[in-house]
């Protein structure tokens, strides 16, 4: 059974791009729109890992990170978070809240596949 | 200084000695032998493996040694030159041609070089004693992997195998980071061929927490990635783990010659290594800060070394690229170059200058007309800037031969197992260009013999009261026209009776000939004399002396040689700077005018009346008897003395002579025009040159004068003994 990735962005089309790019490289994928959303949806079942943007509505990506790593069933949950070049102040802010893996938007499907590899293989 | 130019230039000298020994051996095919052809043949091979010593060449310096070993066979007569010897030797000349190509593209021999070194090593070492057969080994340059083997860290496997150290923080689970999940990933990049889990941090079970990472691996991954791409594996832990890379030894050797083939733009050592692919910018950042908080200020290479992520000979190498792109850059910066025959045509024409305006200097002389007189006094002053400045563009200092000693002292110190410290002062005397590139040599036989033969062992040092370390000084000063270079060691000193034994053994003198001390000294230039009992890889064949005389001869200079036994030896040479434009002294005899180099001219006196009239050759100078020539005699002036002459006193050698002239013209500005082919064994002539008034002017070879005034004297006072040293 292939692992499952949860997306989190509140931009439809990259939502789209990275569902795709996963699905291809044969994930399942789960969509949510920002960080509430997010939460909702980490309802027990299995989740591989989670890729969010920082900037969201409702609640920001760095939010959710603390979120997750406070719910006993997805604290080992592995996290990519999704930055753009201007977004660096932000990093330290969510490193420091326990998200390591950083890549920086527009990246290739490949790249993104890349790192996804690196923590859930 | 460069060392690529010195380089550049053994390159060129070694290919002309190539090609000579070639000719030598072709016509060795046509006919018999002469001894002469055999000892240039030898001399040859021993330049050759004495200058590839220098930089360092050791390949050809091994196998070199062999055809030296069996040509110095043959000189002897103990082996004669036949066809399979001629043609053996034909192949060796070629296959140190090769050996010389692979030098100079940086690059180790090929295998198939390597193999016919060995097979023609074999071939030569038929033709010599068994006792003198080199081990293989040493002939044969070291194969890089294991020259290499030598400074890698960390346990390795196979040669395309790398070696990962990783150390996961506690944290890291808790980040989401699984540690398996890496490893897994390291295998889309080659085979894990060992992994070894390291549980030592592991605590006691009371304090252990079940979500804290405490685990650490070892892993040898077989793999063709490069390093930053297996170092991005970890991309997203390495903040919190500790992860070391050691590359493949095979990949040292790889990252070596990257960092060669790199343009010359990176000036920092990280740069350098980065480009190369030997380290990646996250570890230069890592070694940067690290550099930052040491306080002992120790250098980015050491920190390299120190953590294994670098091994040392490709930091070597990245810190000799620095080097070179600096010196380029300096040198790109700082100077033009220009082909030398363009700077010759400059000092022609200035030199035609010169005469044109002392011409027009002397013509405005006569009109009487101030005006002119000082603007033609003017042009002339400027005329004589512009001299000296044409003059020094071809000048070059010395230190750019001397650059290259201090790393032969360090080599030869090692080979020959003695702490050896060289001095260097005067390495800013400037000579000319043409000089200095034919110096080395001469300069390099002397600095070996000094250190080989020159210094005692440290026991025997210290058995003397001496310090066990001993010295080498190389010294260049200007001396009254000429420059002086000085080879000096503190050793024993020459050693009188062994030169004598060996001397009367080949028949240079005779048993009982009494010698001085100098003339002993001198025996040691002459051709295949060697005092050393044993052979080294470094002088002692006897090769060295006779063609460090010949070599200084050719650049018109002398040596002497001057010893203390227990002090010390110390070689002097004395050269001329071999300037096209000289400041001259003209003095007059009957119609006949001549220049004196005015370095050379010490003062100037009036013939004392009666002095010299019943045909001696010395007059009493201040207490001092000073022998003199008449110039009138020597050149067959027809015209008949003046009632008064003067004496011009000049020096060369710490030796003074007179020269007894008709009149005194004063300082004039002289260009040397050589003499035709017709002239040039006159004694006593060094040059001609056009005077101001357009006539003919020719300028006095006073070394010459001063050895035939001397030697005259002594001759005449009986001192046979001296005469010979003379003529000697």
């Amino acid at each position: 059974m292939g692992k499952t990735i949860l997306v989190v962005d509140d931009s439809a089309s990259l939502r789209q791009v990275v569902n795709l790019t996963l699905q291809s490289a044969g994930y399942e994928v789960i969509e949510a729109c920002d960080g509430k959303d997010a939460l909702a949806k980490l309802d027990g079942k299995k989740v591989h890992l989670i890729i969010s943007d920082v900037n969201m509505p409702n609640m920001d990506g760095i939010s959710l990170v603390k979120e997750v790593k406070k719910h006993p069933s997805y604290k080992f949950t592995p996290i990519i978070m999704l930055t753009t070049e201007a977004g660096e102040n932000r990093k330290q802010e969510g490193q420091a809240a326990g998200a390591k893996a950083w890549v920086v938007k527009p990246f290739q499907p490949q790249q993104m596949l890349a790192a996804v590899s690196k923590l859930v293989m | 200084m460069n060392i690529d130019a010195a380089r550049n230039t053994f390159f060129e000298e070694a290919q002309e000695l190539l090609r000579q020994m070639e000719e030598i051996l072709l016509a060795f095919e046509a006919q018999s032998s002469g001894e002469e052809a055999v000892n240039a043949l030898f001399r040859a091979a021993h330049t050759i493996k004495g200058s590839a010593g220098l930089f360092g060449f050791e390949g050809v310096v091994g196998f070199t040694h062999v055809v030296e070993s069996v040509l110095d066979r043959l000189r002897g007569g103990a082996i004669r030159c036949g066809e399979e010897l001629t043609s053996l030797l034909l192949d060796s000349g070629d296959h140190i041609g090769t050996l010389l190509a692979a030098a100079a593209a940086d690059a180790a021999p090929d295998d198939a070089a390597l193999r016919r070194g060995r097979e023609l090593t074999g071939r030569l070492a038929s033709h010599l004693p068994p006792s003198a057969q080199t081990p293989l080994a040493a002939v044969n340059p070291p194969e890089p992997e294991a020259a290499l083997a030598v400074s890698g860290g960390g346990p390795l496997g196979g040669v395309d195998t790398w070696h990962l150290s990783l150390r996961f923080g506690a944290e890291v689970l808790r980040m989401g980071m699984e540690p398996l999940a890496f490893i897994r990933y390291l295998t889309t990049l080659g085979d894990i061929v060992h992994l070894e889990t390291l549980s030592e941090a592991l605590p006691p079970i009371e304090s252990f927490d079940p979500e804290a990472c405490y685990l650490g691996f070892e892993i040898d991954l077989r793999s063709a990635a490069s390093r930053q791409e297996i170092e991005a594996v970890f991309e997203f832990v390495r903040d919190d783990a500790r992860i070391r890379i050691v590359p493949p030894h095979a990949k040292a050797g790889e990252y070596i010659d990257l960092i060669r083939s790199l343009p010359e733009e990176a000036v920092r050592v990280g740069e350098i290594l980065i480009g190369a692919g030997a380290l990646t910018r996250h570890e230069l950042e890592r070694a940067l800060q690290a550099q930052a908080a040491d306080a002992g200020g120790r250098r980015l290479g050491e920190i390299l070394c120190d953590k294994g992520v670098v091994q040392a000979p490709v930091v070597e190498a990245a810190l000799d690229k620095q080097k070179r792109s600096e010196e380029k850059r300096a040198l790109e910066a700082r100077s033009v170059k220009v082909p030398a025959d363009k700077l010759d045509l400059l000092i022609d024409l200035v030199g035609e200058l010169v005469i044109a305006g002392a011409g027009t200097q002397l013509l405005a002389g006569r009109t009487h007309r101030s005006e002119l007189i000082e603007s033609a006094s003017q042009v002339a002053r400027l005329v004589e800037e512009v001299r000296d400045a044409a003059l020094r563009l071809r000048m070059v200092q010395i230190g750019e031969v001397f650059g290259r000693f201090p790393r032969v002292v360090r080599d030869v110190s090692r080979e020959l197992g003695k702490d050896i410290e060289l001095k260097l002062s005067g390495a800013e005397t400037e000579l000319d260009k043409s000089m200095v590139e034919r110096l080395g040599d001469p300069l390099m036989h002397l600095l070996r013999n000094a250190m080989d033969h020159g210094l005692e062992p440290a026991a025997e040092r210290l058995a003397r009261g001496k310090p066990a370390r001993g010295t080498v000084s190389l010294a260049a000063r200007h001396e009254s026209g000429s420059i002086v270079i000085e080879v000096r060691d503190d050793g024993r000193g020459l050693d009188r009776e062994r030169i004598l034994k060996k001397a009367v053994e080949r028949g240079l003198v005779q048993e009982s000939q009494s010698l001085e001390d100098g003339e002993v000294w001198r025996l040691i230039l002459q051709p295949g004399f060697s005092t050393a009992e044993t052979v080294t890889n470094l002088s002692g064949r006897g090769v060295g002396m006779d063609v460090v005389k010949s070599s200084i001869e050719a650049l018109r200079g002398t040596l002497d040689i001057e010893s203390r036994p227990g002090e010390g030896t110390c070689m002097r040479l004395t050269l001329p700077l071999t300037l096209a434009i000289i400041d001259g002294f003209l003095v007059g005899v009957g119609g006949a005018q001549f220049v004196l180099p005015l370095e050379m001219v010490v003062e100037c006196i009036e013939l004392p009346a009666g002095d010299g009239a019943d045909g001696r050759d010395y007059l009493d100078l201040r207490g001092r008897v000073l022998p003199f020539l008449r110039l009138r005699e020597l050149f067959e002036v027809p015209q008949p003395a003046p009632r008064r002459q003067n004496v011009v006193v000049v020096s060369h050698g710490g030796r003074q002579a007179g020269l007894a002239v008709d009149c005194l013209m004063g300082g004039c500005q002289t260009v040397i025009k050589p003499l035709g082919v017709l002239f040039e064994k006159l004694r006593g002539i060094a040059g001609s040159t056009i005077l101001a008034s357009g006539e003919v002017g020719l300028i006095l070879d006073v070394p010459q004068l001063v050895q035939l005034a001397t030697g005259r004297e002594a001759n005449r006072l009986g001192g046979a003994a001296r005469q010979r040293a003379l003529q000697s």
